[in-house]
């Protein structure tokens, strides 16, 4: 039942993300723009760390796995890296939704809707690299990856490491080897 | 064939060997560097792309490797054991036991354990990308830019997969021999312009790196093998070199122009003419060689006179010499009195007093004189009389003569005297402060007879016609010996030697009522002509 909530969720989010379709957009292909979301995302760790109260409730959020072994990373294709990617950031959204719902502490709340619109803004960015074209072709095959691909964590704290990690993790891999930005340099 | 390939076997071990303890160097530097810096009990860190945990060995000496356990675990999964390795480090002889995991899972905790015997001992969660101990950069060169004060920095980034734009580098640079250094950030980029160093000095330059801390972090790296470089000279501002050269030409002509316009006066102080008499003896060096029997012979009566009117002229110490006059003819208000000798004979020895300069500076005191000097020879029977004078100044009269003259020289020369003293009483003594220019008798040697100096009411000086000679004794040395004689005594110069003018004071005491003694003056020696 989680994981065919999940693989809904995933499949709400595409369409979300396919309804969103823009103009093709120029490659952005600065990681500054990334590393000021991971700063951002660790702004929130410490508000987080700092709050007394209406810090939100203990339930368990469904969130992607941030582990990355260089060595298996490197032998998956740039395809199945941005399927990860894109599920990741799906998750994410959805569990820092969640949570602010039950967040009244004012600095954690917005530190919170600063995560979710950081999150839309990668969207955008792996839309102008060209790299939502995989998820349709990769996802109706193999939905096993989506459980393995995800964990539970049991509070926004645990939430918002994960964030943290993964973005500094899969996310920037991903747009440091994107092939629109190895076009770009060569 | 053997032999080449159990060389080439040789040479890759050996090369191995290095490397291995190369980078077993890194790790033990690293290792003792947290030892000091690090305060958790457990220590990790990631070099290359493996996490070492290690810990210290406890009091207890006789701990065995195998007695701990070392066990890892991340994103809820089972935990996973790790071998326990132990080290001796040389440097600080301390042991340590660690552990080291290949490739572990980045951005994602860790949950590392040490149990001994069972019980836990130290833990700590990790996220392996935040303890990141990489190594030094490498190849470090610095080199002149070619610009006053600047040097080019550059190094290779160590060789780190993902992470070649995560990093931050620290350049320290110091003068060679010196303590203080300055340290430069820089960001990601591999190369830096060190500015605003010193010219022609030769520097030392460190590097080293770290992750920049958004995706990575970790420990700063220890620093490189400083590199020297040195600065190139400072240039010469060109409008510095025109400046200065068109003020050294400036200088130039301006010192160029006082020279030219005062040459005279410069060459007259550097290279002051030597004073000679010729201006005084026209014709004598030139046309007579010096001889002066001849040079009077010829320049007899103009030469008197002019020779007289410019010892009238004469400033500097002059000492005019009177011939034979016997002022007591007139009967005038002319007091003569007589100092004593020994002033006197200073006096001559000084022969630079100022009282006599500039008494010698009133002409009309001297036209006076003149007048009375001509009455005087009219007149020779009114020598007998005297007048009291009072005297400022010293006139020193040279007799010239034969010897059998010289009694009766002596006689005319100090009778005026006489008569004038025996007349003059002892007021005028005291009151006088002129020196008197005794009297000299010497035989065979030019004759003094001096008189005081005379302080006249009128103050005028009697004309001197040309049969009185007058000698000025100045500074130049140069002494003429006249006496004040007519035609006829000239005639006998020729008769009478060359003397030097020596100036013996004596005094008479028959002569001399008051003078008992004979004094004899500081002798000058001039050489003068022949008489």
């Amino acid at each position: 039942m989680q994981t065919f909530s999940g693989l809904v969720s995933v499949l709400m989010v595409f369409v979300w993300l396919g309804g969103n379709q823009v103009s093709p957009l120029r490659p952005i292909c600065d990681l500054r723009v990334l590393d000021h979301f991971v700063r951002e995302a660790r702004d929130s760790e410490v508000i987080m760390r700092g709050c007394r109260g209406g810090c939100g409730v203990m339930k368990p959020y469904l969130v992607p796995l941030t582990s990355v072994d260089f060595a298996v990373w490197e032998h998956i294709d740039v395809h199945g890296q941005a399927v990860e990617v894109w599920i990741g950031l799906s998750l994410l959204d959805q569990a820092l939704s969640n949570a602010m719902k039950t967040v009244s502490n004012s600095p954690l709340a917005n530190a919170l809707d600063n995560n979710i619109s950081n999150i839309h803004s990668l969207g955008h960015i792996l839309h102008s690299l060209d790299l939502q074209q995989a998820r349709s072709t990769v996802l109706p095959d193999d939905s096993a990856p989506a459980s393995t691909q995800t964990q539970e964590v049991s509070s926004l704290s645990e939430l918002l490491q994960v964030q943290s990690s993964f973005l500094r993790g899969k996310v920037r891999l991903l747009l440091s080897a994107a092939p629109a930005c190895q076009r770009q340099n060569s | 064939m053997t032999k080449m390939r159990s060389d080439r076997l040789k040479i890759v071990f050996m090369l191995c060997l290095a490397f291995v303890t190369t980078g077993g160097q890194h790790f033990e530097s690293k290792v003792a560097q947290l030892l000091q810096d690090e305060t958790e009990d457990i220590k990790c860190f990631v070099e290359g792309k493996d996490l070492t945990c290690f810990w210290e060995e406890e009091e207890e000496k006789n701990n065995l490797h195998d007695q701990y356990t070392f066990t890892y675990s991340y994103e809820n999964k089972n935990k996973m054991p790790c071998a326990v390795s132990s080290l001796s480090l040389l440097a600080s002889n301390k042991t340590i036991f660690f552990c080291k995991l290949s490739k572990p899972p980045f951005f994602a905790t860790l949950n590392v354990q040490v149990l001994r015997d069972g019980r836990m001992l130290y833990s700590r969660s990790l996220n392996a990308e935040n303890f990141l101990f990489l190594d030094p950069p490498r190849n470090l060169t610095v080199l002149s830019s070619g610009k006053e004060g600047q040097l080019n920095v550059s190094w290779l980034p160590p060789p780190l997969k993902y992470m070649d734009d995560s990093m931050i580098y620290e350049v320290r640079y110091a003068v060679e021999g010196s303590n203080m250094g300055k340290v430069e950030v820089i960001k990601v980029s591999t190369m830096l312009v060190l500015l605003g160093l010193q010219s022609d000095t030769r520097y030392k330059v460190w590097v080293r790196v770290k992750p920049d801390g958004v995706s990575y972090k970790g420990y700063w790296s220890a620093w490189t093998e400083p590199v020297f470089g040195v600065t190139p000279p400072s240039d010469m501002d060109p409008l510095i070199v025109l400046l200065v050269l068109f003020i050294g030409l400036i200088l130039c002509l301006l010192s160029l122009t006082v020279f030219l316009s005062q040459h005279k006066f410069l060459l007259k102080k550097l290279w002051p003419d030597i004073p000679t008499p010729e201006h005084k003896f026209p014709g004598l060096f030139t046309v007579y060689k010096g001889d002066f029997k001849e040079w009077m012979s010829q320049n007899n009566g103009s030469m008197w006179g002019r020779s007289v009117h410019v010892y009238t002229e004469e400033l500097a110490s002059p000492l005019e010499v009177l011939s034979e006059v016997s002022l007591t003819s007139h009967g005038t208000s002319q007091r003569e009195e007589r100092k004593p000798p020994e002033e006197e004979e200073e006096k001559e020895s000084e022969r630079s007093d100022s009282g006599l300069t500039d008494r010698w500076r009133e002409p009309p005191q001297a036209h006076w004189l003149m007048e009375q000097l001509k009455a005087l020879q009219e007149n020779p029977e009114s020598r007998s009389q005297s007048s009291l004078l009072q005297s400022h100044d010293t006139y020193v009269t040279l007799n010239q003569g034969d010897n059998e003259r010289q009694a009766d020289d002596v006689f005319e020369e100090t009778l005026p005297l006489q008569t004038l003293f025996t007349t003059a009483g002892t007021s005028s003594l005291s009151t006088s402060r002129s020196d008197l220019g005794s009297l000299q008798q010497s035989s065979g040697s030019g004759r003094l007879s001096s008189q005081s100096s005379f302080e006249y009411p009128n103050h005028t000086w009697p004309p001197k016609g040309p049969g009185y000679a007058y000698m000025a004794v100045a500074d130049s040395g140069v002494s003429m010996d006249y006496s004040p004689m007519s035609s006829s005594r000239i005639a006998e110069l020729g008769r009478h030697r060359m003397y030097t003018n020596d100036y013996k004071n004596e005094i008479f005491p028959h002569k001399w009522p008051f003078s008992g003694q004979y004094i004899k003056s500081g002798s000058e020696s001039c050489a003068g002509p022949v008489w």
